[in-house]
């Protein structure tokens, strides 16, 4: 078992024909996902990969049955267009992989996924695999199995290339992973800690999550207030960075919308809410093998 | 990621033109940015008018940086005493402007926002009747005098959600639109006078999105820091390299630091980590950069120039995590092309410290360079901790520093 994503998910890229978006259909092949569509306006009856290409969303599903999660590869001011349409479809889980999409547009496509029960994984993100099984955007690159293992730690970050510092650290210390997410660093996310949290507790497979946590936004007080309210119960284990950006010279807020919502926390804020909750939070990054050690 | 990495605040007076667009109104203004502007604008006012410093950061009412001007003397001892001098509650932030506007008579004055509440993933609505600038404090004595309303960010506000409101639903109207249609983080009055003749903004705080920049090739605001209104010529120079090329990103968030050892550091998350393991060993950076998301060879070979063209430096950490599809080897090869254009040529220690697509490669080519050019250049593969490549790096630079100071009392360099 794992989250997100197994080796029966039927997954679809959109923008499969562009640099990118080839570039991960032959990783997805090479991984053993079930790649089984893609999509480019005007590029219909071509081939990727031996992939075939489709014109719009709804005809690749009606050729090739339904698909459980797409893939977003396109420019960022056609992200919107490309995600909504993915979201009509009623695709379960649409991952945007595309950087810079303006916060507007991002708030229509999750505003739009509430609402048809569809999950968004990003934008920005770098994707999701579950080690031995599938993966979905580009997480891993073209040899996923260089560092990420199969295994019993749920991993959580916005940032790419963490997830795969992350899993090279827990693999050389002995363990493996159940799923690692990239859940994007944007202001606005589809799927946050708390959400992967939710998901990883009713995943049998998953013994303990590790997250990376970064100065700045609420992702942290969020997971903390979860694990306080009992939803989530197994070892979570937190690393922050970003202590520097504390130590910057900082002028007064602009604006105190944030401040009278208390949306925002700094560092000790979320250290505290962690440690209160009854997370472990890692004082060094290699510290983290041990620490799954002993949660384990 | 660096939240302020991805916004950009703009002036009071740039605020109005957001809100202009909208059909917003604020009172009449003119902004001086010299003594003798400010004599000259005086003459378009009828007194009293209201002066107000020109910063980027907040508090500035409780600062002393708003005066009411009954005299004309009042306004010269205002502009004297901050036009172009550091305003104490922003942080060496130069007053370079100042607005002076018509005072005006209202009725009662509100506090009302848009911003987004990332938990929620949904921009909203903020509005209390306490306007003024003790807003802040105003919420935390008496939390219902401030209500919060959601607006669906594809249709904007709905009118039922608006019943029994202080301000007209027109108004909700034009702000959703001065907000959604110049791509906003935050769009804040902080008051909005109720007068005679309808709503006046008094004060306008608005926060861009840089996302939203590729759709406003119109806007005319002035360029901002990272972390300052004045943004450094580097960062400026920075900023630059991504515009009109949305693949990969390289200098899109650049900070200039008064430490002596340059970073290039790859990946949103990896470089927070450097940058504090740097900060743990006792070093200090000179920048923070980043780049990430594959970018091209010669946008990292401009990031490359940029971090390397100060002076006085005692070391270069290139760091990044083990990347998922950024290509190494074009990466690196990025950072080499910049290197060698540096003059005079660097003599300082060069710490890498990477793994992902295609890194032996870039290893062999960059112990090549090293090897026929003479650059110090010491790899770390993704084996290494990042802590221990910055110890590394912190160490080098120290023992690099001393030589210097031995040849400079020698005499030879």
């Amino acid at each position: 078992m794992a989250i997100l994503i197994n080796k029966q998910t039927r997954v679809l890229i959109q923008g499969i024909t562009g640099k990118s978006g080839t570039q991960a259909a032959g990783e997805l092949l090479d991984y053993g996902t079930k790649l089984v569509a893609g999509v480019t306006p005007g590029k219909g009856g071509e081939e990727v990969d031996t992939v075939p290409v489709f014109n719009t969303v709804m005809e690749a599903l009606e050729q090739v049955g339904p698909c459980d999660a797409s893939m977003v590869y396109v420019p960022p001011l056609l992200a919107r267009g490309a995600a909504m349409e993915a979201i009509e479809a009623k695709i379960p889980l649409v991952h945007i992989f595309v950087e810079k999409m303006p916060v507007l547009d991002v708030a229509q496509v999750l505003s739009k996924a509430q609402k048809s029960g569809v999950r968004v994984l990003g934008p920005a993100s770098v994707g999701a695999i579950s080690p031995g099984e599938a993966k979905i955007g580009s997480i891993g690159g073209p040899n996923p199995s260089a560092v990420f293992s199969k295994g019993q730690v749920g991993v959580i970050s916005k940032s790419g290339g963490m997830c795969s510092e992350l899993a090279m650290l827990i693999t050389r210390g002995g363990f493996g992973q159940s799923t690692v997410v990239g859940v994007g660093g944007d202001l606005l996310t589809g799927t946050s800690f708390s959400d992967l949290l939710l998901e990883f507790e009713e995943d049998q497979a998953t013994k303990v999550v590790v997250a990376f946590g970064e100065v700045g936004g609420s992702s942290e007080i969020e997971a903390a207030k979860l694990i306080k309210e009992g939803k989530f119960t197994k070892p979570f284990i937190v690393f922050l960075a970003g202590k520097f950006a504390e130590s910057l010279p900082k002028d007064t807020a602009l604006g105190h919308a944030g401040a009278i919502v208390g949306l925002e926390a700094n560092m000790e804020e979320k250290i505290r809410a962690l440690r209160e909750a009854g997370a472990i939070v890692a004082e060094n990054f290699e510290d983290i093998p041990m620490l799954i050690k002993k949660a384990i | 990621m660096l939240k302020f990495s991805q916004e950009m605040k703009l002036y009071e007076f740039e605020g109005h033109k957001v809100l202009a667009s909208a059909g917003i109104e604020s009172p009449f203004f003119i902004v001086c940015e010299t003594l003798a502007q400010v004599r000259a604008a005086r003459a378009k006012f009828k007194l009293p008018l209201v002066a107000k410093v020109q910063v980027l950061s907040g508090g500035r009412g409780k600062a002393g940086g708003v005066k009411v001007c009954s005299r004309e003397t009042h306004l010269w001892q205002f502009a004297k005493d901050f036009l172009g001098k550091e305003f104490p509650a922003a942080r060496g932030e130069k007053v370079k402007y100042i607005l002076l506007a018509q005072k005006i008579d209202f009725e009662a004055q509100y506090y009302i926002a848009i911003t987004y509440d990332t938990a929620a993933r949904k921009p909203y609505l903020l509005f209390s009747d306490a306007g003024g600038v003790e807003i802040e404090e105003a919420a935390r004595q008496n939390p219902e005098s401030v209500v919060k309303i959601y607006i669906d960010p594809q249709n904007g506000p709905a009118k039922g959600d608006f019943r029994k409101f202080a301000v007209p639903f027109e108004f909700v109207q034009k702000l959703w639109e001065a907000f959604s249609k110049n791509d906003c983080r935050l769009l804040e009055i902080n008051p909005l006078a109720k007068t005679k003749n309808g709503f006046l903004a008094l004060d306008a705080k608005v926060i861009l999105d840089d996302n939203g920049f590729i759709r406003h090739e119109d806007f005319d605001f002035l360029p901002k820091g990272a972390i300052s209104a004045e943004p450094s010529q580097r960062e400026i120079m920075a900023k630059k390299i991504d515009e009109g090329d949305y693949r990969g990103s390289a200098g899109s968030a650049f900070i200039d630091l008064d430490g002596d050892i340059a970073i290039m550091a790859s990946g949103g998350g990896a470089s927070l980590l450097v940058m504090d393991a740097v900060l743990a060993a006792g070093g200090k950076s000179a920048n923070y950069t980043e780049y990430s998301g594959n970018p091209s060879r010669e946008k990292v070979e401009k990031l490359t120039r940029i971090a390397l063209s100060r002076e006085g430096l005692s070391g270069c950490l290139v760091a990044g995590a083990v990347a998922n599809f950024t290509d190494i080897f074009e990466t690196l090869g990025g950072f080499v092309d910049g290197l060698r254009s540096i003059r005079p040529k660097v003599k300082y220690p060069i710490v890498v410290r990477r793994g992902g697509p295609r890194q032996e490669e870039a290893y062999k080519m960059l112990k090549n360079a090293a090897r026929k050019e003479g650059f110090d250049i010491h790899l770390f593969g993704a084996e290494t901790p990042i802590s221990v490549a910055a110890r590394e790096m912190v160490e080098l630079s120290e023992k690099y520093k001393a030589g210097l100071k031995i040849d400079g009392k020698s005499g030879k360099r």
